[in-house]
Formats: structure tokens, sequence, C-alpha cells
């Protein structure tokens, strides 16, 4: 494309005499965020994952190349369980978040006073600081003074205070719970938004043709939003897989590091170990399972492309 | 087709008489469930609030009082006289402030490619963009640390809006995208036909129809900085940090955690980021939609 030499009073006057090309525009348009793109995601990534293969410390410079050491060391020791520990998470923060999510959009789909206004009060937990999240729930699970132990204790549910952050099941359900609260709200909007494209005339129909509640969700609004909330399921997924707040403020990976996940192991061995290399063999071997899910993202984001336009 | 549609749209107004019972039935499980998951809510939210007001003698018994006997404002007043906490809320507003402008600025211009150009690479730059948001945090931190060390920003606010407008770009772009999408390519046309060159025509005739899009990705951008914990936590020193872990650090590591404090800071740190909300909700619905499942 040439940019046209007609040169009057209009044209803007430039440093340079001639008015840009389009070529030379459209790499200005790019090469900030290609930039910033390249050395805050793409070069750390790939230079971590380097790690992975040599010996290498926070504290003193240097590394020597270690082969696979690293990462056979990962499979010998934590694998297991970190993946054990992670998919505990994941499951849990993706598959309550999203019932209570799709409860609430449905009901929140129905036309009645003060809806609108509810859509967006409810939206209050995803909006505040994961860190004010994490405050929030901590205080409510304390072992001392917390209103849980209080309200479970005065209905004469447990005769003494549940120090629920420091035994292994109930902290794992309390991570769980706090980032059900968190994320519930997003994959509400979502699913709001996927409702939106089912056509009022089509429930009219089957209900007219007898159809009761049950069947007409699975027969004529799933079908509509289960694009929508096949994604929503596997963003969350991939996003808790790597969620790293909660469990460090609210657990810390414990009691005894039953909590912790590749998230938070991986920053505890590069920062409190000072284990470099060591840090990179985990971010690699949990890089892997994230590929294969980032794979599932792409493959049917472009499904749902592809079936958009027919 | 049409014509079904308009039937069914007719007929639809008359419900049919049997079904009346069973929907005064559904009505009650809608009620129900919008009970349930609203207390589930904001009864949190309720606790935040009056252990925030309550004296701090009164928080501290058991079984805890549900309703605040006498209401104080002394935590509040403590967590705004702190000199710790305000350096934390003056970080907070420049990273975010920065981050905002930048994130602003570096995704207009890769929206407006990504809308109105078509060039060799184009799909797989796309890809590249949105798939950046899929890489663990935790990961690339590590790295991070060892490059903004090597550099000599460790420890200064632009380690973190370095970090953070990256971060913001996958969402950001999107949302400039789908607002430049809406943009007939015809007033691009015109412009050029008058003898702008493509600077101008972007930046005289584009920009400032595209304003309220800016404000909103600036918003987003301005949450993301202001929520973030772990780049806040790592990557600036105790002088640089911003209030999420700064507030960690004030109230946590402390052998008892002054709770009251604690919730009233953790109310004001909440507050910007509901403004911003209503301000942006507008814009915000579509375009979370937007950048997760692709416009």
């Amino acid at each position: 494309m040439t940019s046209p030499s007609v040169r009057d009073g209009a044209v803007p006057r430039r440093r340079r005499g001639a008015p840009l090309s389009e070529k030379t525009f459209l790499t200005f348009l790019l090469a900030p965020g290609v930039v910033l793109l390249c050395a805050v995601v793409l070069y750390p990534l790939i230079r971590s994952l380097v790690t992975a293969f040599f010996d290498e410390s926070l504290l003193y410079p240097g590394s020597t190349f270690v082969g696979f050491e690293n990462i056979l060391e990962v499979f010998r020791d934590d694998f297991l369980r970190l993946t054990y520990q992670t998919l505990i998470f994941t499951v849990g923060s993706t598959v309550f978040p999203f019932i209570i999510g799709l409860a609430l959009a449905l009901v929140l789909n129905q036309r009645f006073r003060g809806q609108a206004f509810l859509r967006g009060a409810f939206l209050i937990p995803w909006l505040i600081p994961g860190v004010v999240v994490s405050f929030l729930w901590m205080w409510i699970f304390d072992a001392n003074y917390g209103v849980l132990n209080g309200i479970l204790m005065s209905l004469g549910l447990t005769d003494s205070p549940i120090a629920w952050l420091f035994q292994t099941d109930t902290a794992r359900g309390a991570l769980i719970l706090a980032k059900t609260w968190n994320s519930f709200p997003w994959i509400m909007v979502m699913l709001l938004a996927g409702l939106q494209t089912v056509p009022g005339e089509l429930h009219e129909a089957a209900a007219m043709d007898g159809a009761g509640v049950v069947r007409r969700f699975f027969a004529v609004t799933w079908p509509h939003i289960s694009g929508v909330a096949g994604l929503v399921i596997l963003l969350e997924f991939i996003w808790n897989f790597q969620h790293f707040d909660t469990i460090f403020v609210l657990t810390g990976g414990g009691p005894a590091g039953t909590t912790s996940t590749f998230a938070t192991e991986v920053y505890d061995t590069a920062f409190k170990g000072y284990d470099l290399g060591q840090a990179g063999a985990l971010g690699l071997v949990w890089m892997l399972l994230l590929t294969i899910l980032v794979v599932i993202y792409v493959w049917l984001s472009e499904r749902g492309e592809k079936e958009g336009k027919r | 087709m049409t014509a079904i549609d308009a039937r069914a749209l007719t007929q639809a107004a008359p419900a049919g008489r049997g079904t009346r019972r069973r929907r005064g039935r559904v009505r009650w499980g809608t009620w129900a469930a919008l009970l349930i998951i609203a207390l589930f809510t904001f009864l949190p939210i309720y606790w935040l609030l009056v252990t925030s007001l309550t004296p701090s003698d009164k928080v501290f018994t058991f079984p805890p009082s549900f309703w605040p006997g006498e209401i104080t404002f002394d935590h509040y007043a403590e967590v705004l006289g702190n000199p710790l906490i305000f350096g934390y809320l003056r970080n907070s507003i420049i990273v975010s402030v920065i981050t905002a402008v930048l994130s602003v600025v570096v995704s207009m211009y890769m929206g407006f490619a990504f809308s109105k150009y078509r060039f060799a690479g184009r799909k797989s730059l796309m890809y590249f963009v949105l798939s950046s948001q899929m890489f663990p945090q935790a990961l690339l931190l590590v790295t991070l640390y060892l490059v903004f060390a090597q550099f000599g920003l460790l420890n200064t606010y632009w380690a973190l809006i370095i970090s953070f407008t990256t971060f913001t770009l996958p969402l950001c772009v999107w949302m400039m995208k789908g607002f430049f999408d809406a943009l007939p390519d015809d007033l691009i046309e015109a412009a050029r036909i008058d003898g702008a060159g493509p600077w101008r025509v972007f930046h005289s005739v584009i920009l400032p129809l595209a304003a309220p899009g800016l404000v909103a990705a600036g918003l987003f951008a301005f949450v993301r900085g202001w929520n973030d914990f772990i780049f806040a936590l790592t990557l600036a020193g105790p002088d640089k940090q911003t209030l999420p872990p700064g507030l960690v650090n004030t109230f946590i590591s402390e052998a008892s955690t002054s709770w009251p404090a604690l919730m009233a800071a953790s109310l004001l740190v909440s507050v910007p980021v509901c403004a911003a909300f209503i301000l942006l909700q507008r814009f915000l619905v579509g375009g979370i939609t937007a950048g997760a499942v692709k416009g």
C-alpha cells in the first residue's frame, strides 16, 4: 500500500518530511506490545525452562550443566504428591464455583425487580483483591475467635473449636471454599452472557408441549450455553492449576506441605530454598501438564469460532 | 422459519393453565436457591464490615457476637494514621496509574493493528498474545526476578509497572480490537482520500471515537495493578511494595493478628476497585466475555 503524496495545508506537519508508509506505521503499532511480551513472558519462560537442566542458585552466581538430574528428582520426590494436591484444589475450585455460578445465572436470567442490582452486587467477591479474600476467610476460619467455630458451637454441632487451617482435610476444604467464593461471580457473568443467546420463544414452545423445567433446561437451554460452559470450565481449570495467592496467604502450603501446589512449590523452591535449577525442573513438568490444557482450550475455542460463523 | 417464530411468539402470551402449579413450585425453588447463594455471598462481607466497626475488646471474645453492640471508627483511624500503610497506598496509586496509562497506549496500537490490518503472521501473533495469559506467573517470576536484578530494576516501581502492563495486554488488546472492529472501514478510507497519512488517520480520526474503549481498558489495567500480590511481594522491596503484600507484611507476620484493623484496611483497599467497576460496568461484561471467549 502506498500512502498518498498529496500535500496541502491539511497534511500534518511531520518531523520527517513525508507521511509514514503504512508498513512503517504497522511496525510502530505492533512493536511495543511484542517487545513487552517477549521480554516479560517469552524470554523468562524459556530461560526458566532451560534452568531445569542446570545446577543454579539464587545466592551465588554461576551454573553447571546437570542434564536431567533435576527433572528426575522431581519425579522421584514431589511429582505424585504435587499433582495430586494441585488436582484436588483445581477440581474443587472449578466444580463448586461452576455449580453455584450456573444456578445463579439461571435465577438472575429471569425478570424480576432488583435483578440488575443483584447482578452487580453478586460480583463483589470477584472484584475485591485476592488478598482481601484470603484475609477475610482466614478470619472466618480463625481457630480462637473465628465466626465459623462460633456458629457451629452455638448450634451445638461441635464441642470444641476446630483449627480449620491446621489440619490437612479441613485446610484443603477451606482453600476450595475461599476460592469458590472468589470465582463463582465470573462464571455467573459468562453464563449469563451465554443465556442471552437462548431464544425465549423456544422455551415457551417447549413449555406448551408440556416439558418440565429440568427437561427444558437440558433440551433447550444447555445446548445454547454448552459452548460457553465448556470454555469457562477449562479456563477456570487452567487458572486454578496455577493459582497462587489464596494458598500462599491462607495456608502457605501447610500443614506440613499437604496443601501446596506446583505454584507455591516453585515459589518456595526458588525464593525460600534458593534452588533455581530445581524450581526450573518443577516448572518444566508443570508447563507440560499445562500445555496439554491450553492445547485443548485453543482447539475448543477454534471449534466454537467455526460454529459461530455457521 | 420466521413464520414459525412469529406463531410461537403470539401463542406464548397465554401460558398453559396446567403448568401454572408447577410454575409455582419452580418459583419457590428459584427463590430458595437465590437466598442460599446470597447468604453464602454476603454473610462474609457483612462479617468483614462488622469486625471493622467493632471495638477490639468485643472482637476478641468467644463466641463472637453477630451484631456490633457499639460502633467505632477507631480501626479505620488506626489504619489511615499508620505511616507504613500510607506509603503502601502511595506506591499502589503510582504503580496502578502508570500501569493503566502504559497499558492503554500499548494495547490501543496493537488492537488497532489486529483490527484493521491484514499482515503475514497476524493469526499466530494473536494466538501468542492470547496464550501469554496461560503461562504460570509463579514460574515467570523466578526468571523475571533475575532479569530485573541484572538491570538494576529490582525494588523499583518499574519492575512492577513493566510486569503488570504486559500481563494486562491479552485482555486490553482484545477489548481495543473489539472497539476498533465496530468502527467502519469507510471512515479510514474517507480520511485517507482527504490526504491524511496513517499516523493522522489513527490519532485524529479513530482514537477520539474509541475513547470509551480506552477508559475501559485503562480501568481494567488499574485494577490489575491494584490487586496483584505475588509480583508486588517479590519484585518490590519494603519501601516500594503495594498494598496487598504490604498488608500481609504489616498484619499477618505479627504473632497475633489485629483482625479489626486488617478488616478495616481490607475494606479500604476494596473501595477503589468497586468504584472502578461501577464506572466500568457498561463495558466490563462485554470485555470479560470477549477476552476469554475471543471476539
